[in-house]
């Protein structure tokens, strides 16, 4: 199929024109973080320091905190009050390969696992608008894991950077509606493809950090008990809560109730499989040592999540190492994971 | 300084004086350290002393069990000080090797003052009181104060002030308080409701990871407030109300053994101004107590010590 392109200065014309039919998200640091907030409406400036956000585009669909309905006591017991759902669509512009691949991983859960019914009714209706990376962070290992930094998977449409213009492919019928009506978009000649293709190569080669997928799970599991191994890997770790809750494959959540005079609400939340409260039961907890915390966060991601869906769980964006408090690295821990299986 | 470590952190295990040792090793990033926490003599060729070497040890020492060989920049040396008076940690059961620091590089503001990123680098040397960046072939050279963290502009003793090694020379002190403290008088000349505004929006985009108060040796409490359920202080949400009542009740909790190391600020994945609060807490118990955090190993621990002539007519 042949390829579209947009001139760069364009940009804010497209997202005005998906303004009208959805809640556009592009990077935006207005928040003072990086993350996929509502487009600003004026210009696409953020193009000029957007490499990655901090907080994943996971974000957009399993909020950091979500009221998932509120209810009433009174003497008969207690009531539910279902919330309107009145959101707009979501159009979420910018996302990198290696997130876009974290929400076919995260769908898993959700849709394939059980249906949630927060998650879904805001991940099926959006669109995604795929952004190649050209300047990969040095934490970055996406090709490790299969993916290249500017293909064109797991999005409706992708674009990739060829100097004053963007090169855009239809990645599906969705995308393909997108621009249908979008004079700014033209026709892109052989020789861009061409370029397109040179730039995503040249990306893939700028992504150096590297670890050995190769029977990674029967490697861990080899290793599962040998406490003097963990104990080593995990002496640095703080137990916080970052290389998780901004992983964009990780999902777990906290389900909270706030009960205020008569009137209460129901709250989920991100949580994290590195907090020790996280398996704490009446009588016992049995992650409370750091290292089977550890073991559990390595082990869910290379091991576990392949065994239940087939796909490893981690997408090489690198947030995890390049965020961590005390830079601990998971690459280093995949590498020294002992060969003998 | 840094060969220096080595060999005395070798002679300490293989002497068998200490049982592990914790330092820095090079981190798997520029510019980065990371925290190296080994019983191995043969780790201790990997220790290094640099202008990055960010983490406050001492957070690992009422977890690392037996005898202790720790280095520890100023700040970090108070920490372990106010650790003692606390009784989390024995005197006798640490060995410090004392760095005389230069104060640590904000690699946050050095990607603001060349609008890169750090991967983009080419290096970071400091020299004398300038740090030189070299980027796309060209060099770049920048005063120390604009390099440096805050808390590091601030600081009054960069020598440690308890030790059983200095590795080497003193440095003197050279505070730069009105820099550092350049943030907070912005805060502090704002109107309560301003205040209250600024604070709503900072606190607004905390995800509860936890990470201020995991990284803070002060912080040692075997289960925090937050995470009690009967009574539940706050929720586990992260509302921008509940996330005030955290970071209130744990500046709090840490006066008196705050040492404005600075950690709580930089580690903090969406870039809330935590050190405004932990800097104006610690400036007001010296105000209030003359008292300075981790100076004294014999010193009672501020909050948890009463006296009879206490002032307080309430206490009495």
């Amino acid at each position: 199929m042949a390829s579209k392109k947009i001139d760069k200065k364009d940009i804010a014309k497209l997202l005005s024109l998906w303004s009208q039919q959805f809640a556009v998200f592009t990077p935006s640091q207005a928040s003072g973080v990086a993350t996929m907030a509502k487009w600003d409406g004026k210009d696409a400036s953020f193009l000029d320091w957007y490499r990655n956000t901090v907080i994943p585009p996971k974000a957009n669909f399993l909020p950091a905190m979500e009221e998932m309905f509120g209810f009433q006591k009174d003497r008969e017991g207690y009531h539910i009050e279902l919330l309107p759902s009145n959101e707009r669509k979501q159009l979420i512009f910018g996302v990198r390969p290696c997130d876009a691949k974290a929400l076919a991983i995260l769908d898993m859960t959700f849709k394939e696992a059980y249906e949630d019914p927060y998650y879904l009714p805001k991940r099926s209706s959006a669109v995604l608008v795929g952004l190649g990376c050209t300047n990969p962070y040095d934490s970055c290992f996406c090709t490790s894991l299969g993916i290249s930094p500017a293909q064109s998977t797991d999005v409706d449409l992708m674009l990739t950077d060829i100097g004053d213009e963007f090169l855009i492919e239809e990645v599906t019928d969705k995308g393909k509606e997108l621009i249908a009506k979008a004079t700014e978009v033209k026709k892109a000649s052989k020789e861009e493809e061409a370029k397109a293709k040179e730039v995503k190569e040249a990306a893939r080669q700028k992504v150096t950090r590297k670890i050995d997928t190769e029977g990674i799970g029967d490697r861990l599991l080899a290793c599962f008990d040998d406490e003097d191994y963990w104990e080593k890997i995990a002496a640095k770790c703080i137990s916080c809560g970052i290389c998780t809750l901004l992983c964009p494959t990780c999902y777990c959540f906290d389900i909270n109730d706030e009960l205020v005079r008569q009137q209460g609400a129901r709250f989920r939340s991100w949580d994290s499989c590195a907090f020790p409260l996280y398996t704490k039961m009446p009588m016992e907890n049995p992650r409370l040592e750091k290292w089977r915390r550890v073991r559990q966060k390595v082990c869910h991601k290379f091991k576990f999540y392949p065994m239940n869906f087939g796909v490893i769980a981690c997408t090489g964006c690198g947030r995890c190492i390049r965020l961590c408090p005390v830079n601990w690295d998971i690459t280093q821990t995949l590498e020294s994971v002992p060969v003998k299986v | 300084m840094e060969q220096r470590l080595r060999h005395e952190a070798k002679a300490l295990l293989e002497q068998g004086k200490v049982d592990w040792i914790i330092g820095f090793e090079p981190g798997s990033l520029k510019f980065t350290t990371t925290p190296l926490i080994t019983n191995d003599k043969n780790d201790a060729d990997r220790l290094v002393i640099n202008p990055f070497i960010v983490n406050n040890l001492a957070n690992f020492l009422t977890e690392v069990k037996g005898r202790v060989g720790i280095v520890a920049k100023g700040c970090d040396s108070r920490s372990i000080v106010s650790l003692i008076q606390d009784n989390k940690v024995l005197r006798e059961s640490v060995v410090i090797l004392g760095v005389p620091c230069l104060g640590i590089i904000d690699l946050s503001k050095i990607e603001r003052l060349v609008t890169k990123d750090r991967n983009e680098l080419d290096d970071i040397i400091r020299e004398g009181d300038k740090v030189v960046i070299r980027v796309d072939g060209e060099k770049k050279e920048f005063p120390t104060t604009q390099a440096l963290f805050d808390n590091c502009l601030a600081c009054e003793f960069p020598t440690p002030q308890e030790y059983d090694i200095l590795l080497g020379e003193p440095k003197p002190a050279a505070p730069n308080l009105a820099q550092s403290r350049e943030n907070i008088e912005k805060l502090e000349g704002m109107s309560p409701g301003e205040r209250w505004d600024f604070w709503k929006n900072e606190l607004n985009r905390c995800i509860r990871c936890y990470a201020c108060r995991n990284v803070c040796p002060a912080c040692f409490c075997q289960r925090c407030f937050v995470e009690e359920t009967e009574p539940q202080w706050v929720l586990p949400v992260p509302r921008w109300q509940d996330n005030l009542i955290f970071q209130i009740v744990r500046n709090i909790h840490v006066a008196g053994r705050c040492t404005d190391c600075g950690e709580c600020q930089r580690v903090c994945p969406v870039n809330i101004p935590l050190r405004s609060l932990a800097r104006e807490m610690y400036d007001l118990v010296d105000e209030l107590f003359h008292f300075k955090a981790g100076m004294d190993k014999d010193a009672r621990s501020l909050m948890t010590h009463y006296e009879e002539k206490e002032a307080e007519e309430f206490f009495r």
